[in-house]
């Protein structure tokens, strides 16, 4: 039923997308402390370079770049969920308390539980997973009444409490601990993507592979979720069901992202919202863009923050702060 | 034996009981409207049966089964719904929308068969919005707008239809308008058809049977020559009602009413003072 105009338009600004991705996969590529030259990029990569690029390429700059773009990617899914089951455009999986519930549950583990340094790696993505979803758990519990059922603006006020609750156990958690401890936490609030290497590529991608789909599969049933609750129910959505289905979905996404990169937030907010003022409020349209805008706002916020000061470079979460915040504001205004 | 009713049904919020035991049987193929003062409980019946608030106790029963046991989406087949006032349309054209009334029948991804397009068509074409199929909702007036709801309900293809206040917000012409496309679906295609109207003279006119509730329970239901009657909306309404006869359709009306003499007196009373008042400021 959709306009193939409109279907057009949304291939046009996908391939649009994906060409910024490229140019910025290749600008990333050859920005950095350590020098590697463009017209060495080439020769690297099809494995002819030496063995201090092939370093610099493989081992620092390539899985940095693919885990920004992925969080990106999975952030903004989030968020474009968020968004849809809560009918709140200001929703953001930061929001809604998910990143400070990955957070605490990361505090609490690094800070209490012995580190073995092989296992901790892929631990981590597990304890922020689980902190994630107990958050959630609590805010939709809190949120729901019997009566009336899940209330998006609950769920919002009651994410915003949980995020500034959440915050400020951390501060008592951290405040007591050992200053190489809380530099990793503190590193980790501020969105310093941390986890640079080939294992947490694993561990994010898969969820992108299994929950893109199956997010694009439930376009129809979002779709029907955006308009009121009495005309979704009429129409035969079990919507108690699949509000919870798409809370997991959101959950696990932006839980995977924020446990490899790190506390991040309004990606979630801009990518979806920008992908629908392009191509319109129809979830199988906007979905696959803002997932690669997502992508590409994390991925460029990281390639600029980490060049802007040499060496250690601003963590990607305060850059996207900085764009993200003034256009929280400006969406605050129009509305 | 119909094919809906209500068992005994309460509805209520927390502690605060809105319907209380109602037992109504809702006949086949007629136009059904249920009437009652603000706060009666009668939007409350409605999303009751339709299952989108859940009753405390008491049973709706479609076709001898239970509907809070059922399958939503076999429900979504058998009857459809117009809530209050929609919305969440923006930035949807009218067919986009009326196509979302194919759920029911869809399955994986949502791809509309030959069959959906067809129907969709049909169900602009018989509300008389094809027109406006490729434009957005939100460009449209509200009646237009509403029959472009209602051409969604219809592309459920149900037997049963609801419809919450159908009539709210629109300006008289196309209230009549709305009504009559209904009552042409009920008696060209044999729909049931159950509302909640607020004007007394449309549920008389286009109604075969009334239910009148006040304080969530049933005061009378019954043709509207049994219900649009002195006692019933003294009863329903508290007024003091002069019911004669519509000149065109020969159904009952009511031609004038008065408050009951006791709030009256109310009023009067205070009427005076507020004259005085004014008075003395001159």
């Amino acid at each position: 039923m959709i306009h193939p105009v409109l279907v057009k338009k949304q291939r046009f600004i996908l391939g649009i997308a994906l060409l910024l991705i490229l140019v910025t996969m290749i600008g990333g590529m050859g920005l950095g402390y350590s020098s590697l030259s463009y017209d060495r990029l080439l020769p690297t990569l099809m494995g002819q370079g030496t063995f201090k690029e092939e370093f610099v390429l493989y081992s620092v700059r390539l899985p940095r770049i693919l885990i920004t773009l992925l969080a990106g990617m999975a952030l903004a899914l989030s968020g474009a969920i968020l968004q849809g089951i809560t009918r709140n455009d200001l929703a953001d999986p930061g929001i809604i308390g998910i990143n400070a519930g990955a957070g605490v549950a990361i505090a609490v583990f690094f800070l209490f539980f012995p580190i073995e340094a092989g296992s901790f790696v892929y631990l981590l993505p597990l304890v922020a997973f689980g902190g994630a979803v107990l958050t959630a758990f609590f805010i939709y519990v809190l949120a729901y009444s019997k009566n009336a059922g899940l209330q998006p603006v609950s769920l919002v006020l009651i994410g915003v409490g949980f995020s500034l609750a959440l915050s400020g156990a951390m501060i008592v958690l951290i405040s007591a601990s050992d200053r190489t401890k809380v530099d990793f936490i503190a590193k980790w609030l501020a969105g310093n993507i941390w986890g640079t290497d080939w294992p947490f590529i694993w561990a994010l991608l898969p969820w992108l592979v299994v929950l893109v789909p199956f997010t694009l599969y439930k376009a129809n049933r979002l779709n029907l979720l955006g308009l009121s609750e009495p005309a979704a129910i009429g129409v035969g959505v079990s919507v108690e069901r699949e509000r919870i289905h798409m809370l997991l979905t959101a959950v696990a996404l932006a839980a995977s992202a924020v446990s490899v990169t790190g506390g991040i937030s309004f990606i979630g907010l801009m990518a979806p919202h920008i992908a629908k003022a392009l191509v319109g409020p129809r979830n199988q349209l906007f979905i696959p863009v803002a997932v690669l805008l997502g992508g590409w706002l994390l991925l460029f916020a990281d390639t600029l923050g980490r060049n802007i000061i040499e060496p250690s470079g601003v963590p990607a979460g305060v850059m996207v702060s900085f764009i993200g915040a003034p256009y929280f504001v400006y969406l605050l205004l129009k509305k | 034996m119909v094919r809906l009713l209500t068992n005994d049904v309460s509805v209520g919020y927390g502690d605060v009981m809105i319907v209380k035991h109602l037992s109504v049987q809702i006949p086949d193929q007629k136009i059904t409207t249920i009437i009652g003062s603000n706060g009666c409980g009668k939007s409350t019946l409605l999303k009751a049966i339709t299952r989108i608030i859940s009753h405390q106790s008491g049973s709706v029963l479609l076709d001898g089964r239970d509907i809070s046991k059922e399958n939503t989406k076999i429900l979504a087949k058998k009857m459809a719904i117009l809530p209050q006032t929609p919305e969440g349309a923006a930035g949807l054209t009218a067919g986009e929308l009326v196509s979302y009334g194919r759920f029911p029948y869809q399955n994986g991804f949502g791809r509309l068969t030959k069959k959906d397009y067809e129907v969709i068509d049909w169900a602009l074409e018989v509300t008389g919005t094809l027109e406006y199929k490729f434009r957005p909702v939100d460009a449209l007036s509200g009646g237009q707008r509403q029959r472009v709801w209602i051409a969604m309900a219809l592309a459920q293809e149900t037997d049963i239809i609801f419809l919450d206040e159908p009539t709210t917000y629109l300006d008289m012409a196309h209230q009549l308008e709305v009504l009559e496309l209904l009552q042409r679906l009920n008696r060209e295609q044999q729909r049931t058809i159950i509302m909640v109207l607020h004007d007394l003279n449309q549920a008389a006119r286009f109604a075969d049977y009334i239910i009148a509730l006040k304080d969530g329970e049933m005061v009378k239901a019954g043709t509207c020559a049994e219900v649009i009657v002195p006692e019933v909306l003294r009863e329903v309404f508290q007024i003091d009602a002069v019911i004669g006869r519509d000149p065109r359709t020969n159904k009952p009306m009511c031609i004038t009413y008065n408050l009951l003499k006791g709030e009256k007196q109310q009023h009067e009373k205070n009427i005076p003072a507020l004259y005085a008042h004014a008075g003395s400021a001159y």
